[in-house]
């Protein structure tokens, strides 16, 4: 695949890395946050961490979907799942996130008919396979996903498929960033900006980080070249004095975003007055809901689902790893009551959740470190 | 459980999006057939206008979000 081999190479990488050390300044510490799991999942992944000097430190954010939907959105989805004739369609990896009484994995060994898809093109399909059923799609996702779900539902309804519905667990990413920015408990030097959330939105809608708050922000790619000269840039502007939003992505991310994606979205979507946020609480205007216009397909208005508010386990710390406050592994449970085989919190069930992926890469070089 | 995408991660929480190749385009239902890595995909092509054979996509979730250039 292209792109793949020359932001993988390990001289450059060396080199990059040369480049950080040079740039930081001795005595000082740096905490960036990646606001995007991708970016946590890079990474651990390819020990890039490892790479950096002791004072620069990486701080997890909120930007993995799975890992910031409540409990009870998730009682919700069951509650659907269960009505009677009901083909209830999720990624995959919602699939094993715990709701107050077990999973949709569960429900479906219980009965319930859960199937996994790729796209929301795919449960549209299996509308139209299966037209004597009802086929709801939890739609989750940042602005990524929703110009997706949207193109969907105006498939649905320009091809007039009238079984298909869709429950909207869409979230915005500009919200939890202010609520971050503004929480006392956390201190952080700059941003490294979601790459293909601003593919959709563009580099615009950050502006507001080094206007508002004199952060930097670079939004960057995946790969990890794309991240260490992100983290290089970021330290740049820092030492320079300067704090604006510049793009490491630039082959995919053009400045003003995809204007006709946007458009779309404004069509089928509406804000949420509030959202609830796992671990960060109610925030507002942070989340998308099916306009008026889709009424007719929005899952939520069609189903009685409880919508009420469930408590996060006790043991569970991923509030606290989710604003950066403390590292995956000082959870009182990580990597003993909670695993990825039997996640208690949702850092630890998707590959893009801080505490998984540090389980997952992590946690060896740092046993290597404690012995 | 497996993940849901071939690369151990999840599609939304990574926002993963891969480069694909279109091989033919249903230029009226705005559909196109995409392929990357000898894997197919049928994809949206509304977000980003008229495509031909031979161009290279970024496609998240079915959805092709930018041209990539090449």
């Amino acid at each position: 695949m292209r792109f793949v081999d020359e932001f993988r190479d390990p001289e450059l990488g060396k080199v990059l890395a040369g480049e950080i050390v040079s740039t930081v300044e001795p005595g000082r510490h740096y905490k960036v946050m990646e606001v995007c799991g991708g970016h946590t999942h890079s990474i651990y992944k390819y020990g890039i961490d490892d790479l950096l000097p002791e004072n620069v430190e990486l701080v997890h954010g909120p930007g993995c979907p799975v890992c910031v939907i409540p409990m009870g959105r998730v009682d919700d989805g069951i509650a659907i799942a269960r009505q009677p004739g009901v083909i209830f369609t999720c990624f995959g990896d919602m699939m094993r996130v715990p709701g107050s009484q077990g999973s949709l994995l569960d429900a479906k060994a219980e009965g319930a008919d859960v199937r996994m898809v790729y796209s929301p093109l795919d449960a549209l399909r299996i509308a139209k396979n299966n037209p004597d059923r009802e086929v709801v799609f939890f739609a989750i996702g940042f602005e990524t996903t929703a110009p997706s779900t949207a193109l969907t539902l105006k498939r649905a309804r320009a091809e007039g498929v009238p079984n298909f519905f869709c429950m909207c667990n869409h979230v915005t990413i500009v919200p939890p960033l202010r609520a971050l920015l503004d929480s006392p408990d956390l201190r952080l030097d700059g941003f490294i900006g979601p790459g293909h959330v601003s593919t959709v939105v563009g580099a615009r809608p950050f502006e507001f980080i080094p206007a508002d708050y004199g952060k930097p922000v670079v939004i960057s790619g995946f790969e990890p070249l794309d991240v260490l000269q992100a983290i290089q840039m970021i330290l740049r502007q820092l030492a320079d004095g300067r704090c604006e939003v510049e793009n490491q992505y630039r082959r995919v991310v053009p400045y003003e975003g995809n204007l006709r994606a946007l458009e779309i979205m404004s069509e089928v979507f509406r804000l949420r007055p509030h959202f609830e946020w796992r671990g960060l609480g109610f925030i507002s205007q942070s989340a998308l809901a099916l306009t008026d216009a889709y009424a007719d397909l929005d899952a939520e208005r069609r189903y009685d689902v409880p919508g009420v508010r469930v408590a996060d386990p006790k043991a569970c710390q991923c509030g606290e790893v989710l604003k950066g406050v403390i590292k995956p592994w000082e959870c009182k449970v990580f990597g003993t009551a909670c695993t990825p085989e039997r996640p208690i919190g949702t850092c630890m069930v998707s590959p893009e959740g801080a505490c998984a992926a540090y389980y997952n890469y992590g946690r060896y070089a740092r046993e290597r470190e404690v012995v | 459980m497996t993940d849901c995408h071939g690369d151990e991660r999840c599609i939304t929480c990574g926002d993963v999006a891969v480069e694909m190749t279109v091989l033919r385009v249903d230029t009226e239902r705005d559909l196109a057939l995409c392929e990357a890595e000898g894997e197919r995909e049928t994809v949206e092509i509304a977000l980003v206008g008229p495509v031909a054979p031979g161009d290279a996509l970024l496609v998240h979730a079915g959805t092709a979000l930018q041209r990539t250039t090449a």
